[in-house]
């Protein structure tokens, strides 16, 4: 009786062991296929464990962020002659532009009111900070402390100074993530200043430079040349400052991004007017 | 049973899996090689807790770190956690015939695991999302886990005899 007893025990023991064991598999495929096919489920389990999760592995590394901080700051101190110098060097050169800048502007806004030609300038959304940086291995991104709440949702603009930064993805509450232009997902349609050379630009393997992946022309850029933002994809505004030509190679260019994205404290989300 | 899933060791591992999650899913530029050493640690306390620590729990516990490590790293599920769940499975299969080896060849079990592990997941995140396989990650991964292997095995060793 008890020896029977036992073997039920351990038999359904079993069973739910590889009930459970099924389960796991069968809800990880099902993930698996939302994943790919991007269902409402999945940006919203993503959603989650960005608010929740997020805020406590934040948590357990803050000593090590201090000391990150702490060597940033060391080394900062370290150049901080030789940065001086620098600073103030461009400080002139900038003075010089900001003049002709300022008359450009005035130029511009006569001959807009001439042609009766509509403003497209961008209208900020929120600017924010970056709360960490998920850019290590595979994709490319960083949380930002703005959300659902500030108005941001997906496909939105994001830059800073120095020009393109990506575009936001799966925002929460509180917070979302920007997607790099150095991912090899992120995809921008750019054209060149000099000739309008319509192309689509993607991040390269490197995780540095972008590529390009579609030319519209069969003229290839030339190396030097600028790349805007073309705004024909309605993700981005038209004429935000992407990159520059560096290298030519057979049917692909080469862009290297204004933007430090080692260096990005702050950002902003911005749409068009 | 329970005291057996809540023994001190277990918790301590537990904690540094935790611990090696939080540091991998959390970018720091200027201290990269933290990134690299936490995420080499995790793999390996997690094939450690499989060999020696063998719970049918932790198989759902490896499952909820692939999608989350998914989620922060990739931003799609799958490669971390189709590697997890194979890989636990096996050990789960496997694991009569694993507990019968020397300590010598569970080491080379463990090196060979962790190095298939690394090669799948960026096998498996270049086939399903297009993601490039990054030599450098590699090379720096292949570093990194030969500076820690020996220290990480001594320390877990240890651990075990608390």
């Amino acid at each position: 009786m008890a020896l029977s007893f036992k073997v039920k025990a351990i038999s359904r023991k079993r069973l739910i062991k590889n009930i459970s064991l099924s389960f796991i598999f069968l809800f990880s495929v099902i993930l698996i296929l939302f994943s790919k096919s991007d269902y409402f489920f999945v940006n919203k389990f993503k959603s989650i464990s960005n608010t929740y999760l997020h805020p406590i592995t934040s948590f357990i590394v803050s000593p090590v962020k201090v000391a990150s901080n702490l060597q940033t700051q060391f080394y900062e101190f370290r150049n901080l002659k030789i940065e001086n110098k620098i600073l103030k060097e461009e400080i002139m050169r900038l003075k010089k532009w900001q003049a002709l800048a300022i008359h450009n502007s005035s130029e511009n806004r006569v001959l807009k009111k001439l042609l009766n030609a509509t403003n497209n300038d961008l209208s900020l959304v929120k600017t924010a900070s970056i709360l960490s940086r998920n850019d290590f291995l595979y994709s490319k991104m960083v949380i930002i402390n703005a959300g659902l709440k500030d108005g941001i949702i997906t496909e939105m603009a994001v830059i800073n100074h120095r020009g393109l930064v990506g575009r936001t993805i799966d925002p929460s509450i509180n917070n979302s993530k920007v997607l790099l232009l150095t991912d090899p997902n992120s995809s921008i349609s750019v054209k060149t200043i000099s000739n309008e050379n319509h192309s689509i630009l993607r991040g390269a393997d490197d995780g540095i430079h972008l590529v390009s992946a579609f030319n519209k022309s069969e003229k290839m850029p030339k190396v030097g040349d600028l790349v805007v933002t073309s705004g024909s994809a309605q993700v981005f505004p038209a004429d935000i400052l992407v990159g520059k030509i560096v290298k030519v190679i057979k049917n692909n260019f080469y862009v290297l991004p204004f933007v430090d994205f080692k260096k990005i404290d702050y950002v902003q989300i911005v749409e068009t007017k | 049973m329970l005291s057996k899933l809540l023994s001190s060791q277990i918790i301590i591992y537990h904690c540094i899996l935790f611990f090696s999650f939080s540091l991998s899913v959390n970018y720091f530029v200027n201290l990269e090689i933290i990134n690299y050493f936490a995420y080499v640690c995790f793999h390996l306390t997690l094939i450690y807790l499989f060999f020696y620590f063998f719970h049918f729990a932790l198989i759902f516990l490896t499952f909820l770190y692939g999608i989350f490590f998914d989620i922060f790293l990739v931003d799609n599920i799958s490669p971390h956690l189709i590697t997890f769940l194979i890989f636990s499975v096996l050990f789960y299969f496997a694991r009569k015939y694993l507990f019968n080896l020397s300590s010598i060849k569970i080491s080379y079990i463990i090196i060979i695991l962790s190095l298939l592990m690394f090669f799948s997941e960026a096998l498996i995140a270049n086939l399903l999302f297009n993601y490039p396989i990054n030599y450098e990650n590699f090379i720096w991964i292949f570093i990194t886990f030969i500076i820690i292997f020996y220290p990480t095995l001594l320390l877990f060793s240890k651990i075990d005899k608390l």
